[in-house]
């Protein structure tokens, strides 16, 4: 049984009253999830990230089409679904005045601990987090980075088997940004949690994520591995030489050559697989008598393959 | 279904109001100087007025009416109030709690802090002024009090629903609506002298029924017959519906999307 499954999944936010506005925020999603893995889901501002992962996390309620986590449907079972997941974002805000431990011990009870099960927990987290020298700070005191990690640490409080993490690292500086991910990557390999996670740092996505979904106007266009998006999106990667004579002449032409372009003395070729035509390119160029003096083979990183995909 | 993490939930609640209650000056106006003001200035009314004693109790009885609903309703009022003001809505909703863990659990507490206003009212009622609240028996003063933490209960619910159907917009209820339910309930006169219509209405506040009882040991005559189980039966009818209306609110808001704008 998938962590996650999702079936044509459409909601739609109405505001004002005249004129009445409609936003389409998802429009027939469907996704599965396996257990046990770092999902991602990328898209850019309003493509619907936050709306999918509310949905999944019983927070607001779907038009129509159905999901169901860890089995259980998100409408009609969510009772059973809450004590089992939980979440995280970015701009995560707690009640001002409470200390982390307080704001800890609170979602404890919430969560069902009580007694040394619940002191072990807060301890544990606390010193998880790195929050032991900001135990009596109030929450209102704590700088972006350290509510990030209580952010974090609240949403471990129930050793949930499947964890949201809504743009985690958004605004934090880069070396927390580093410990952050560091600490999402041991809560899979560790404990075996499910997580799915949004982000706008394609780098973060890519280091962490075992699988990624592109969402633009609330659909799903993409989804696979870093790689697999690659080459599903056929940006191709690029072989650029330096020849002598400078032409390139009838390297388009060759199987698997996407495009060429001569500038500054190079010539750029887009080929689908760097992997396959390099060697073919290779040969061809010496049956050519041109002088290859010099090779640099650049894949695609993510980033691209985002760009690509939110034209 | 674990007792202790049950009883735990409802201690969260609780425990976070006390936790909040203790950290703010504002808590302590609303726990001494509103209702140390109030006691004053309608006791020294009755003195400059040259009421009966009769007269003073019944006003008295009524100002200990409306700071002890006020200041029980307004902790019912935080368990929703505090997250909204500090946008953290969404966690406490994601959780599994239901609404009872987050209405008893901060009701518990608004008892409490209710006791602590009645007993400075009564102590400064009883050495300003010499009305003692005592003198209609500990039962009927345990089943006035009672009474009025019920309604806290019902207000401070139907506020949290305000607040979680229109948000921030509404949170001026959190003290507006318990003195329109005042003016409805009698508190400084008897409801036969409203207008007709609204002495009606009046009728439906169990509020008015706790007054009219507590009342009727002070030398007025009751006007309703059976004050208290009226008041009683209506107050666990009210309950039910508000313990509802707020349910449907937090289902609408899920809804539209509110619970998480109210997290932003």
């Amino acid at each position: 049984m998938p962590a996650v499954e999702v079936r044509d999944l459409h909601k739609t936010f109405r505001s004002g009253w005249f004129p009445r506005r409609v936003t389409h925020a998802l429009r027939g999603v469907s996704l599965s999830i396996p257990r046990g893995v770092i999902f991602g889901l990328l898209g850019p501002n309003g493509a619907g990230k936050t709306t999918l992962l509310s949905i999944l996390g019983t927070l607001l309620l779907p038009d129509s089409g159905q999901a169901t986590i860890l089995g259980h449907d998100v409408v009609r079972e969510a009772r059973a679904i809450r004590p089992r997941l939980n979440m995280a974002s970015g701009n995560s805000n707690f009640i001002w005045s409470l200390r982390a431990p307080e704001i800890l011990a609170f979602y404890g009870r919430l969560y069902g601990l009580y007694g040394k099960a619940l002191s072990r927990k807060v301890d544990e987290l606390v010193a998880l987090c790195e929050l032991e020298a900001y135990r009596k700070v109030p929450y209102h005191e704590l700088s972006t980075g350290l509510k990030q990690r209580l952010a974090l640490a609240k949403a471990l409080v129930n050793d949930p088997e499947l964890l949201f993490l809504d743009e985690p690292t958004l605004g934090l500086d880069p070396d927390i940004s580093v410990r952050m991910r560091a600490q999402i990557g041991a809560l899979r390999r560790e404990r075996g949690t499910t997580i799915l996670l949004t982000t706008h740092y394609m780098r973060e996505a890519e280091e962490l994520c075992d699988e990624i979904a592109f969402i633009k106007n609330g659909e799903i266009p993409a989804r696979g591995t870093a790689d697999a998006l690659k080459r599903q999106i056929r940006i191709g990667d690029v072989i650029a030489l330096r020849l002598d004579p400078a032409s390139g002449e009838g390297l388009a032409e060759l199987p698997g050559v996407l495009r060429c372009v001569a500038q500054d003395g190079r010539v750029e070729c887009t080929v689908d697989s760097a992997d396959k035509r390099l060697s073919q390119i290779l040969s061809w160029l010496h049956e050519q008598g041109v002088v290859v003096r010099d090779v640099d083979v650049h894949e695609p990183d993510l980033e691209e393959v985002f760009v690509e995909l939110a034209k | 279904m674990n007792w202790r993490s049950e009883a735990g939930r409802f201690f969260a609640f609780a425990n976070r109001n006390v936790l909040m209650a203790s950290r703010n000056v504002f808590f302590v106006f609303e726990l001494a100087f509103w209702p140390t003001v109030g006691v004053l200035s309608i006791g020294l009314m009755t003195r400059f007025l040259e009421l009966t004693p009769e007269m003073t109790a019944f006003l008295l009885v009524g100002t200990m009416a409306l700071s002890t609903v006020q200041v029980c309703q307004l902790d019912v009022s935080y368990a929703v109030l505090f997250d909204v003001w500090s946008k953290s809505v969404k966690h406490q909703f994601l959780a599994p709690v239901g609404i009872r863990h987050l209405a008893f659990g901060s009701w518990v507490v608004g008892v409490a802090r209710g006791l602590t206003v009645f007993s400075l009212q009564a102590l400064l009622s009883w050495w300003a002024f010499g009305f003692d609240f005592f003198e209609a028996g500990i039962l009927r003063l345990g089943a006035f009090l009672l009474g009025c933490f019920l309604t806290s209960g019902i207000v401070g619910l139907l506020v949290c629903a305000l607040v979680v159907l229109f948000g921030t917009r509404a949170e001026v209820s959190a003290w507006a609506t318990v003195n329109l339910v005042m003016v409805f309930c009698g508190i400084y006169y008897p409801v036969s002298i409203l207008p007709d219509p609204v002495s009606t209405l009046a009728g439906a506040f169990p509020l008015t029924y706790f007054l009219d009882a507590f009342r009727s040991h002070y030398g007025f005559t009751a006007e309703f017959r059976y004050p208290l189980l009226t008041g009683f039966v209506l107050s666990a009818l009210y309950l039910g519906l508000a313990h509802w209306a707020l349910a449907a609110a937090v289902t609408r808001c899920r809804r539209t999307g509110l619970l998480l704008k109210l997290s932003e």
